[in-house]
């Protein structure tokens, strides 16, 4: 029915303005080990309770977005812009 | 005897009579009635057939629970199967009909069902139809599904729209019984943002069937005075007819507004349902409390009803439920009754209480019977006598009706849609709202089953005071004088299981489950809330147990000798009661089901003759037929011969188009494509594929370099959403110290395919450059001024088709006049439309690729394109892992072309490649046609496939395979390219 | 060849506009529409655009992070709108969208009420004052929101939406028109 997405930049907004794209895991250097692209590309925790994925305001604000998020609860305790977040 | 219409009292306007029909029968009501006391005021007490045994029942309640009083109301599109009679207001002309009886209601064949209901007792479902299978579909369905079932929906198109809203305050008030008044004014005062919302018609809730005083004013003139205010401030809105039947992450309650069910004939401008999403900061939730029924024999006959939708068929409709009535309570509830039926003469002729203490301030005539209880009910299609025993010896007294209230359950369910469990309360004998919502708080009797009128009121008030001044709002709370007559119910020991009882006691009276039901499924050993539920079908259904439950889980814990804490509750799920599917769907159906999105270019294909394909959310011109052709076939043909040999035009503006801009914007794409974007000149495009990080194709495309810092990419029409995010993704997540910016450009530009050998001498005409191929090769790219210097565009010279090519791109409103010019222009060189499915043939004649053969499997080398793969850069998306094992092993399925031996013969897309010789199985499967067509230019049907180790394979006879359709056709394997091999068109 | 003669075919050249005391909804000229490609943050640059602009109350919009939209009624020519991707320079790109993206103006008493509809955005005039502006999925399209004036909001969306955007708009006025 509804669930509300915090924007950093334009605020709550139903999840239907959002893409979500997974868990926010930093990309290997090119010449990394087989096994850390394989971890990068393919292997994925499932916790239960807190987790950091990359959204997009799709249908916004355009922004890619890491939002921390209980995958029990759906309580979502932090939202940042993923460019602005690394400085 | 029966119920009837007091001369006088209650809510309803005798000035306005309203008739409507019953099964055919004609009625009268009034306005401000509901259908059920509209039907009890004309002494119809019998309104529909249980479920499996198709008993007669009655009306039991005068609210959103009522499981027995479901109609179908209305006629056609417009019918409403289901319809609660006592949430359906009553309107001038409603036609109502009853449910699950044949072939009348008063003389029912289902009845007999009742005879087999040894048959149809608990797990019925599990035990009595286990086999043979082949009798579930022929046997045992149509009948389970002619005997047993609720009402039946329309196969006709509603007439009626319905829409979805949002709305935003900083209080939600949930009910607006006292508590939900008291906050609202409270609240409203304040200055804060307000909305409350009631399922009825007014607000009020019980107060509108109460007859104490509050502040010296009767309780309904409370509500007006308070309705009168509340309207007069800006800052709350009032949602009547309104259920909240959900509550959703970030403080999202989900509510449906009947707008116009209580109307004939509704306004077509405006929707008959609106489904509200009302984003909350806080809210309270003042649903009050459901009272309980008593499980004792024959509680399902009619006549026998609710203590407090007794007193509201008294006091808010002026209806009396009878000339002998008696009264089975647990609890002090029941007293307020006595007092309300002998204000209108009818004295109770015995309160049966199973209390031997209990002192209730009563002081009313009726008879008072103690430590005693109904244990039967007697009558038919009406109640005539009741059966009491005390001390156990039995009594039987002659009754019309009986009101029965064993307690009363906080109305908690939209408190537990976020994952909370109901908690028991010894004290409360109720399972109350789990504790520390977020954004939640619940008050008055939905918090606490003992508070009263007084204590509703200065609850409401005093937290609504506490949550708007957390907001920063000034606010004290609202007080309201000296409640009169005030009667709270106060917890008592529950009575699940009456004794003596000898008919069948029903605990689920929508889904006729009864006391024995619930006892077999413990002895089964389906005892379990979650499993008895299933077992004995108790709490499902329309009503979802809002009755029934409570004492389900009382019987069962009985049973088990536990406590109904522990026995709990089954997970509330939203939605509180049933919400239309029209409601849900709100206006996105027929032509607003999904957006249209239209081509700039599409009033010119239209006008030019189009037929139009929808792909994905665009309208795309498929082909253009002419006088005389009378298959696709035709008209795909001559537009493919005649750009080979002459030239056309295609409306290429669904390309995805996305500007790049920044100092780094060459870098940017150097890592986001496989093939090297670093140094591509200023003026030139270049195909460039797109990986992603497992190594596989994402999308293709060309891109231009427009100025130093300023790149043009098209991607595919399916990807260009996609490929935009992903853009975005890289730009922003991966590289954020790059300067690189995006912007989608797709619907600036209208795209136009100009292709075939008389394309530059068309195009000359209108583009004011020199475009000669010395002046503009293939593969450049530039702005161009058009017509004399009124427009400009953006001139590409590649091609898909593998002729002479170029697409041009103008802003997209001039995109018809353009396009108008190309045709006047080229009309002396024969110039034609063409529309993508000639577009599809000559690119697979070409030999070039889509999503049919980028399928998310195939790795650049499988497509022929390994030196597509850069081996010089450092980095770019997919370049880990693109080389991996299995990804260069020889045997890769790659890229062929197919031609049938036989020219006559065709095969299919989709279709398999066996070896020639091998048996049709999938052992043997070499592969599939991904694309195929007919080629003019060929003569024969063609290919794309992917087949194993293809690229050396080519000449190899083989078959192709189609296991549905059982076809076989011989056919060689080929290179793919099937025109122009040596790329000489393409640099004329 | 310059016997053709170029025109102008208005995305929403068919649309009948509503013209009701409590709601109305009409087109807007496809004037110019510039989506300004800056970094997020740069204060400096937000503030110059109100001088890149034709002077019209809000004509520069916010869309997102670094980037804004420069919107008027007047069409700039292809010399106007080159010079004005310079005067953006260096701190910003300049990308013509007066073709891509459709304008129209929602107005009246029901204003809030017609949008509510579609968007989840809180659109009371004290969470989305005169001028702010915002991209919100109105129904299923996304579109570019700006208030106007107390009871009016320019709606902006791309082109091959525009049409089937009226439409829904036109529905959801229905009731008040
Ligand atoms: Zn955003």
């Amino acid at each position: 029915m509804a669930s509300l997405i915090p924007c950093p930049h334009c605020g709550k907004r139903p999840k239907e303005e959002f893409t979500v794209k997974g868990a926010v895991l930093d990309r290997p250097a090119a010449d990394a080990t087989p096994n850390a692209w394989m971890d990068y590309v393919y292997l994925r925790d499932n916790p239960r309770g807190r987790y950091d994925e990359y959204w997009h305001h799709t249908s916004g604000c355009r922004r890619w977005l890491v939002i921390t998020r209980d995958t029990a609860t759906h309580e979502i305790e932090a939202s940042r812009d993923a460019a602005l977040a690394r400085e | 005897m029966t119920s009837y219409r007091l001369e006088s009292g209650g809510l309803i306007d005798r000035q306005s009579r309203l008739s409507f029909t019953f099964d055919g029968k004609r009625m009268l009501g009034f306005a401000g009635d509901s259908l059920a006391s509209a039907l009890l005021a004309n002494g119809c007490q019998l309104v529909g057939r249980s479920f499996k045994y198709h008993r007669p029942r009655g009306i039991l309640t005068a609210g959103a629970a009522e499981p027995n009083a479901l109609m179908t109301i209305g006629q056609g599109g417009r019918t409403e199967p289901n319809t609660r009679a006592t949430m359906q207001e009553l309107y001038q002309g409603l036609e109502a009909a009853s449910q699950n009886r044949w072939p009348s209601l008063d003389f029912d064949i289902g009845s007999f069902n009742s005879l087999l209901s040894p048959f149809l007792g608990a797990g019925f479902y599990y035990k009595t139809f286990m086999w043979p299978a082949a009798f579930w579909e022929k046997v045992y369905e149509p009948f389970i599904r002619k005997a047993a079932g609720l009402g039946k929906a329309s196969y006709e198109k509603d007439p009626d729209t319905y829409e979805k809203a949002w709305a935003h305050c900083d209080l939600l008030l949930i009910g607006a019984g006292p508590t939900g008044l008291a906050a609202a004014l409270t609240a409203g005062r304040s200055g804060a943002r307000v909305i409350l919302v009631d399922e009825q018609s007014m607000i009020g809730g019980s107060l509108l069937s109460d007859t104490a005083r509050i502040g010296e004013a009767s309780a309904t003139d409370f509500v007006l005075t308070a309705k009168a205010e509340l309207e007069s401030l800006s800052n709350v809105t009032i949602l009547t007819r309104t259920t909240a039947f959900g509550w959703y992450d970030g403080n999202v309650f989900g509510a449906v507004e009947r707008v116009q069910k209580h109307v004939a004939i509704p306004n077509a401008k405006a929707p008959v349902e609106r489904l509200w999403r009302i984003v909350a900061k806080q809210a309270l939730l003042a649903t009050g409390a459901e009272e309980r029924p008593l499980v004792f024999g024959g509680n399902d006959i009619p006549g026998v009803m609710m203590a407090t939708a007794m007193r509201s068929y008294l006091n808010r409709y002026g209806v009396a439920p009878g000339r002998q009535v008696a009264i089975f309570t647990t609890n002090d509830s029941g007293y307020a009754l006595a007092l309300d039926l002998e204000a209108r003469g009818i004295v109770p002729v015995a309160i049966v209480d199973s209390r031997a203490g209990g002192n209730p301030a009563y002081t009313g005539k009726a008879r008072i019977v103690k430590g005693a209880v109904v244990s039967d009910a007697k009558g038919g299609k009406a109640l005539s006598s009741i059966v009491i025993l005390k001390d156990g010896r039995t009594e039987n007294l002659k009754v019309d009706a009986l009101a029965m209230s064993g307690g009363f359950s906080p109305v908690i369910h939209l408190a537990c849609h976020r994952g909370g469990k109901p908690v028991w309360s010894d004290a409360e004998a109720a399972f109350l709202a789990p504790q520390q919502l977020n954004g939640l708080q619940i008050a008055g009797a939905a918090l606490s089953t003992g508070n009263g009128i007084a204590a509703c009121l200065s609850e409401g008030a005093a937290k609504a005071a506490v949550l708007v001044s957390e907001m920063g709002f000034a606010c004290t709370a609202a007080s309201f004088g000296a409640v009169e007559g005030d009667m709270s119910a106060r917890p008592e020991k529950p009575l699940w299981s009456v004794p003596g009882v000898k008919g069948k006691a029903f605990v689920d009276y929508q889904n006729d489950v009864t006391r024995k039901d619930l006892g077999l499924a413990v002895r089964e050993g389906y005892g379990h809330v979650e499993l008895a539920k299933r077992y004995t079908t108790s709490g499902m259904a329309t009503d979802q147990g809002k009755l029934s439950n409570i004492n389900a889980i009382g019987l069962l814990a009985e049973a088990r000798g536990i406590s109904p804490g522990d026995v709990g509750t089954t997970t509330f799920r939203p939605f509180y009661t049933p919400v239309s599917f029209g409601a849900l769907a709100g206006a996105y159906h027929g032509t607003h089901f999904q957006p249209v999105r239209k081509s700039p270019l599409h009033e010119w294909a239209k006008k030019t003759g189009a037929v139009f394909v929808e792909t994905g959310l665009w309208y795309r011109s498929s082909w253009f037929p002419r006088d005389g052709e009378s298959t696709w076939r035709e008209s795909v043909d001559r537009e493919v011969l005649n750009i080979r040999k002459n030239a056309g035009l295609c409306d290429v503006s669904m390309l995805g188009k996305i500007e790049i801009c920044g100092k780094d914007s060459a870098e940017f794409l150097n890592r986001v494509y496989s093939n090297a974007f670093l140094k591509l000149p200023v003026g030139k495009a270049r195909y460039g594929l797109m990986l992603r990080e497992d190594g596989m194709i994402y999308d293709d495309g060309t891109t231009s370099r427009l100025s130093d810092e300023h790149f043009f990419m098209t991607t595919t029409t399916a990807y260009a959403a996609g490929v935009m995010n992903h853009l975005e993704f890289c730009a922003q997540a991966l590289w954020p110290d790059l300067d690189v910016r995006l912007a989608s450009s797709t619907d600036q530009w209208a795209q136009m395919a100009i292709a075939g050998p008389k394309a530059r001498t068309t195009l000359e005409k209108i583009v004011e450059e020199d475009i000669s191929n010395a002046a503009f090769p293939f593969l450049a790219a530039k702005e161009v001024s058009l017509c004399g210097g009124q427009l400009h565009g953006r001139l590409f010279r590649i091609s898909f088709s593998g002729e002479l090519a170029f697409e041009l791109a103008v802003p997209a409103g001039f995109g018809e006049s353009i396009a108008d010019a190309l045709m006047e222009a080229g009309r002396e060189h024969g110039i034609q439309p063409y529309g993508v499915e000639a577009l599809g043939v000559l690119r697979i004649e070409k030999g070039h690729v889509t999503h049919n053969e980028i399928n998310g499997t195939v790795v650049p080398g499988d497509l022929g394109f390994g030196k597509m793969v850069s081996q010089a850069k450092p980095d770019f998306i997919g370049k880990a892992m693109v080389g991996r094992e299995g990804l260069v092993s020889a045997d890769r399925p790659q890229l062929v072309g197919v031609l049938p031996l036989d020219p006559k013969t065709s095969f299919r897309s989709g279709s398999h490649i066996l070896a020639k010789g091998a048996a049709a199985t999938l052992e043997n499967d070499q592969g599939y046609i991904t694309s195929s067509a007919y080629s003019p230019h060929v003569g024969s049907t063609i290919g794309l496939a992917l087949v194993k180790s293809g690229s050396t394979r080519h000449g190899e006879e083989v078959l192709v395979w189609n296991g549905l359709r059982e076809e076989f056709t011989p056919a060689r394997l080929c290179n793919p390219v099937f025109v122009d091999q040596a790329n000489e068109k393409l640099h004329v | 060849m310059s016997e053709f003669r170029i025109t102008l075919r208005p995305a929403l050249g068919s649309v009948t506009s509503i013209v009701s005391e409590n709601i109305a909804l009409t087109p807007l000229p496809e004037g110019h529409v510039v989506h300004v490609l800056g970094k997020p943050g740069d204060e400096a640059l937000a503030k110059r655009l109100g001088s890149l602009s034709d002077g019209s109350a809000h004509a520069v919009r916010a869309a997102g992070p670094g980037q804004w939209f420069i919107v008027g009624n007047a069409a700039k020519s292809h010399a106007d709108m080159t010079a004005l991707f310079e005067a953006l320079k260096p701190d910003a790109y300049g990308v013509d969208q007066s073709q891509g993206r459709v304008r129209m103006l929602a107005s009246g008493p029901m204003v809030e009420r017609m949008l509510a509809k579609g968007t989840a955005v809180d659109l009371s005039l004290t969470q989305f004052p005169l001028g702010h502006s915002t991209t919100s999925v109105i129904g299923h399209i996304a579109a570019h929101l700006t208030r106007v004036a107390d009871d009016a909001f320019e709606i902006m969306v791309l082109r091959g939406f525009a049409e089937s955007l009226w439409d829904d708009l036109a529905h959801m006025s229905a009731e008040f028109a």
